[in-house]
């Protein structure tokens, strides 16, 4: 997902600076101002990362991210547009002025801060183990998971974990991961003892195991994603405080914890 | 004295320091056919470029006429149009068909109506003995008609003088025959000709006048008879007596 | 969702897939016909100007000129996804498509050149009626390989999130989990856009093929 990250930056850093010396006139306003004018935000996502964004069997986008930013934007009383691109082009397009903001389950990344902003994480990916209570062994790092049976749901960000930092180096051998269609399906076999561990997104996966009583969490940790942030303009802080505030808003309303039981428990 | 449709004084070519031709002197006179003749490389074909502009001449003077066409304010399309040019590899258009060719000039240059052209496009094809080929491409006519087609493309244009580079050069030589009788029918019917070419055989028939031509000087020139039978330079007969054998042989093995 | 559905939602990327094409290639065209008429009649410096575009936009691959133009260039001027894409895939193809004519130009030029001279005809009238006819014929089969490229580089527009066939094969994968499916589809239609087009390009090649030319 990073391969032209680097070389869209690289460019665009370059030909603004060009550019720049010819257009600058005076420091614009902020962008939430052209935001409030228009009446309209422009947001940028890459609509191929279910369950965070993507599109469904009509074609519209759907998802984690796309239905909160629809309350962002309510919130601050516009109109909302969607832009779909490459992940790999979003950060450029905010850069460029192409964009107001990106959602597109971004973490904070060094690099990309040079060149855009970041609000404050809306969303804390924990991952969690998930073992029958019969369970003898102990996990204390997570690699310890590698002499067991290990079942996950297929394409989720757990499943890339997994994949990138245990199957790919071959410690945990391709044989004893078992990929499912649906989170509740592992938890089944884990109840009947076809896998030893079950990874899964904390949040649901804590609300199933608060109704199935032979269940237990052993590990919790922010493994495969971690904090999630919306990608804005560089050095915005209108815009910013703007989103922030909401974001602030909507946790403390419990709209987005209702959000992540609603895209990350099946 | 006949009055001479063009006259060559002092012309010099030469590619940096490789000299093709200089103090070149020669007159063309209404009517004549002169045939040019000498070993290749001496500089026969850069003449001809040279009278049509094909190439610019370093030093020396052509008129055509009453016209110098070497001087720079004289448009070269005009004057191209009054020298008819007929090349060794015919060179005709190979997207156009035998009257397409003859009529491009019609059309483009004299500007001439479409049905205008096509007649006398036409006629012009018919003195070649082709009016029945108009319909045809280059590539569907035997070499000797292409050559043909090329003299009528170049007639066309009623040119005061015609150039002939080795026009039959590149023929098989049962193809040779058709060609050189239109250009003995052109001489007889008072066209001024200027002709390279190695067919001595058309050189004694046709030519009013020989040139002999070596290493970019005219060695010598004179009537057929003079030429052939009392050359005054050894190096002349030596020529005419070799590309006689060479090309008399060369008649004898094709018949 | 059946597979009717599915194949159609990535079919119908192919319209920005055309439109993009549609626009890169006539635009190269018209730009590298010029540009590779001055090359061969314009003298020495025109020549060396030309050869240094042709240079210079052969060598940026188009996805970086796409960034280039959309990004940084159209700050100024707000150039849509769409027409950045179309507009830097016309120019890396004119220079391309300058060489394709220049190359049937230079097969063409010479001898035709002098014989059509030696009849009266003025340069410009012998480039327009001798020389530029002929090399339209020699240019058809290097310019339908160029059309079959600019074809599959059209998707190159994904990268700015123009939703051609490429980008939704993309996302009705990611959704649908059937990777494999949703690129073939996309493949599959690509191959008939290019096979279709350059079937009608051998045609129209043998419809203008002069007769017994060598």
């Amino acid at each position: 997902m990073k391969k032209h990250f680097l070389l869209v930056v690289v460019i665009v850093l370059i030909t603004s600076m060009l550019f720049a010396c010819g257009t600058k006139t005076e420091e614009p306003a902020s962008i939430l101002d052209k935001i409030q004018t228009n009446k309209k935000v422009v947001v940028g996502t890459s609509a191929d990362y279910p369950p965070y964004e993507f599109v469904d069997e009509a074609g519209n986008k759907t998802g984690f991210d796309i239905e909160l930013m629809a309350e962002i934007a309510k919130r601050m009383g516009v109109e909302l547009e969607w832009v779909d691109m490459p992940f790999d082009s979003l950060v450029a397009a905010v850069s460029s002025g192409k964009l107001d903001m990106s959602i597109s389950c971004f973490n904070y990344d060094e690099e990309r801060d040079k060149t855009v902003d970041f609000s404050e994480a809306y969303y804390t990916t924990e991952d969690a183990f998930v073992v029958n209570k019969t369970f003898t062994g102990t996990i204390t790092v997570p690699e310890d998971i590698v002499a067991y049976k290990v079942g996950v749901q297929s394409g989720t960000v757990q499943d890339g974990w997994l994949t990138d930092n245990l199957i790919a180096n071959g410690l945990l051998p391709e044989a004893n991961l078992s990929r499912y269609e649906r989170v509740d399906q592992a938890a089944l076999d884990l109840a009947n003892g076809r896998i030893d561990i079950l990874m899964a997104d904390l949040v649901p996966i804590q609300a199933y195991v608060a109704q199935n009583p032979d269940l237990q969490v052993v590990y919790k940790g922010e493994l495969s994603t971690g904090p999630i942030n919306i990608v804005l303009p560089d050095g915005d802080t209108t815009l910013k405080a703007e989103i922030d505030r909401i974001i602030k808003e909507l946790q403390a309303e419990g709209f987005i914890d209702a959000l992540a039981v609603k895209y990350f428990s099946n | 004295m006949p009055k001479p449709i063009l006259t060559i004084k002092n012309l010099r070519k030469s590619y940096g320091d490789h000299v093709i031709f200089e103090h070149l002197d020669l007159d063309v006179n209404e009517g004549e056919t002169i045939v040019i003749i000498g070993p290749s490389g001496t500089g026969k074909s850069t003449l001809l470029r040279c009278i049509n502009l094909l190439t610019r001449p370093n030093e020396g003077q052509i008129w055509l006429d009453d016209t110098e066409i070497t001087s720079k304010n004289c448009n070269e399309d005009l004057v191209r149009q009054h020298i008819g040019m007929v090349f060794q590899n015919f060179l005709l258009f190979n997207h156009l068909t035998a009257l397409g060719n003859v009529k491009l000039g019609l059309t483009r240059v004299k500007k001439m109506s479409d049905q205008a052209a096509t007649e006398k496009a036409l006629r012009e094809l018919e003195r070649v003995g082709l009016a029945d080929k108009a319909g045809h491409y280059p590539g569907q006519l035997s070499g000797g008609q292409q050559q043909r087609v090329g003299i009528a493309r170049a007639l066309a244009m009623d040119p005061r003088i015609m150039l002939f580079d080795e026009p039959t050069s590149a023929l098989d030589p049962e193809l040779i025959g058709e060609v050189l009788e239109v250009m003995r029918k052109l001489a007889k019917d008072g066209m001024t000709m200027l002709v390279v070419t190695h067919e001595m055989g058309f050189a004694r028939e046709v030519a009013d006048r020989i040139v002999f031509m070596e290493k970019g000087y005219i060695v010598e020139e004179g009537s057929p008879n003079e030429m052939f039978n009392h050359p005054k330079f050894p190096r002349t007969r030596e020529f005419l007596w070799k590309i006689t054998e060479l090309y008399g042989k060369k008649k004898e093995d094709a018949a | 969702m059946n597979l009717n559905q599915f194949i159609s939602y990535i079919a119908q990327g192919t319209i920005y897939t055309v439109g993009v094409t549609l626009i890169a290639l006539p635009a190269g065209l018209l730009i590298g016909t010029i540009l590779a008429l001055l090359y061969v009649y314009g003298g020495k410096v025109t020549g060396r100007l030309m050869n240094l575009y042709s240079t210079i936009f052969r060598g940026i691959p188009p996805l970086v000129l796409l960034f280039i133009l959309f990004f940084a260039v159209s700050k100024g001027i707000n150039l849509s996804a769409f027409w950045a894409g179309s507009l830097s895939l016309g120019i890396v193809s004119s220079a391309y498509q300058m060489e394709i004519v220049r190359g049937a130009l230079l097969a063409v030029s010479g001898d035709q050149m002098k014989a059509a001279r030696a009849i009266g005809l003025s340069r410009l009238q012998a480039i327009r009626y001798v020389v530029l006819p002929q090399a339209v014929r020699l240019a058809i089969p290097p310019w339908s390989n160029e059309v079959a490229i600019v074809i599959k580089d059209s998707s190159l527009v994904y990268a700015l999130g123009v939703p051609e066939i490429l980008r939704r094969a993309q996302l009705i994968a990611a959704s649908s989990q059937q990777y494999l499916l949703a690129y073939l589809s996309a493949a599959l239609i690509y191959f008939l856009l290019v096979f279709l087009t350059t079937r009608l390009l051998n045609r129209l090649e043998n419809k203008l093929a002069i007769p017994a030319n060598p």
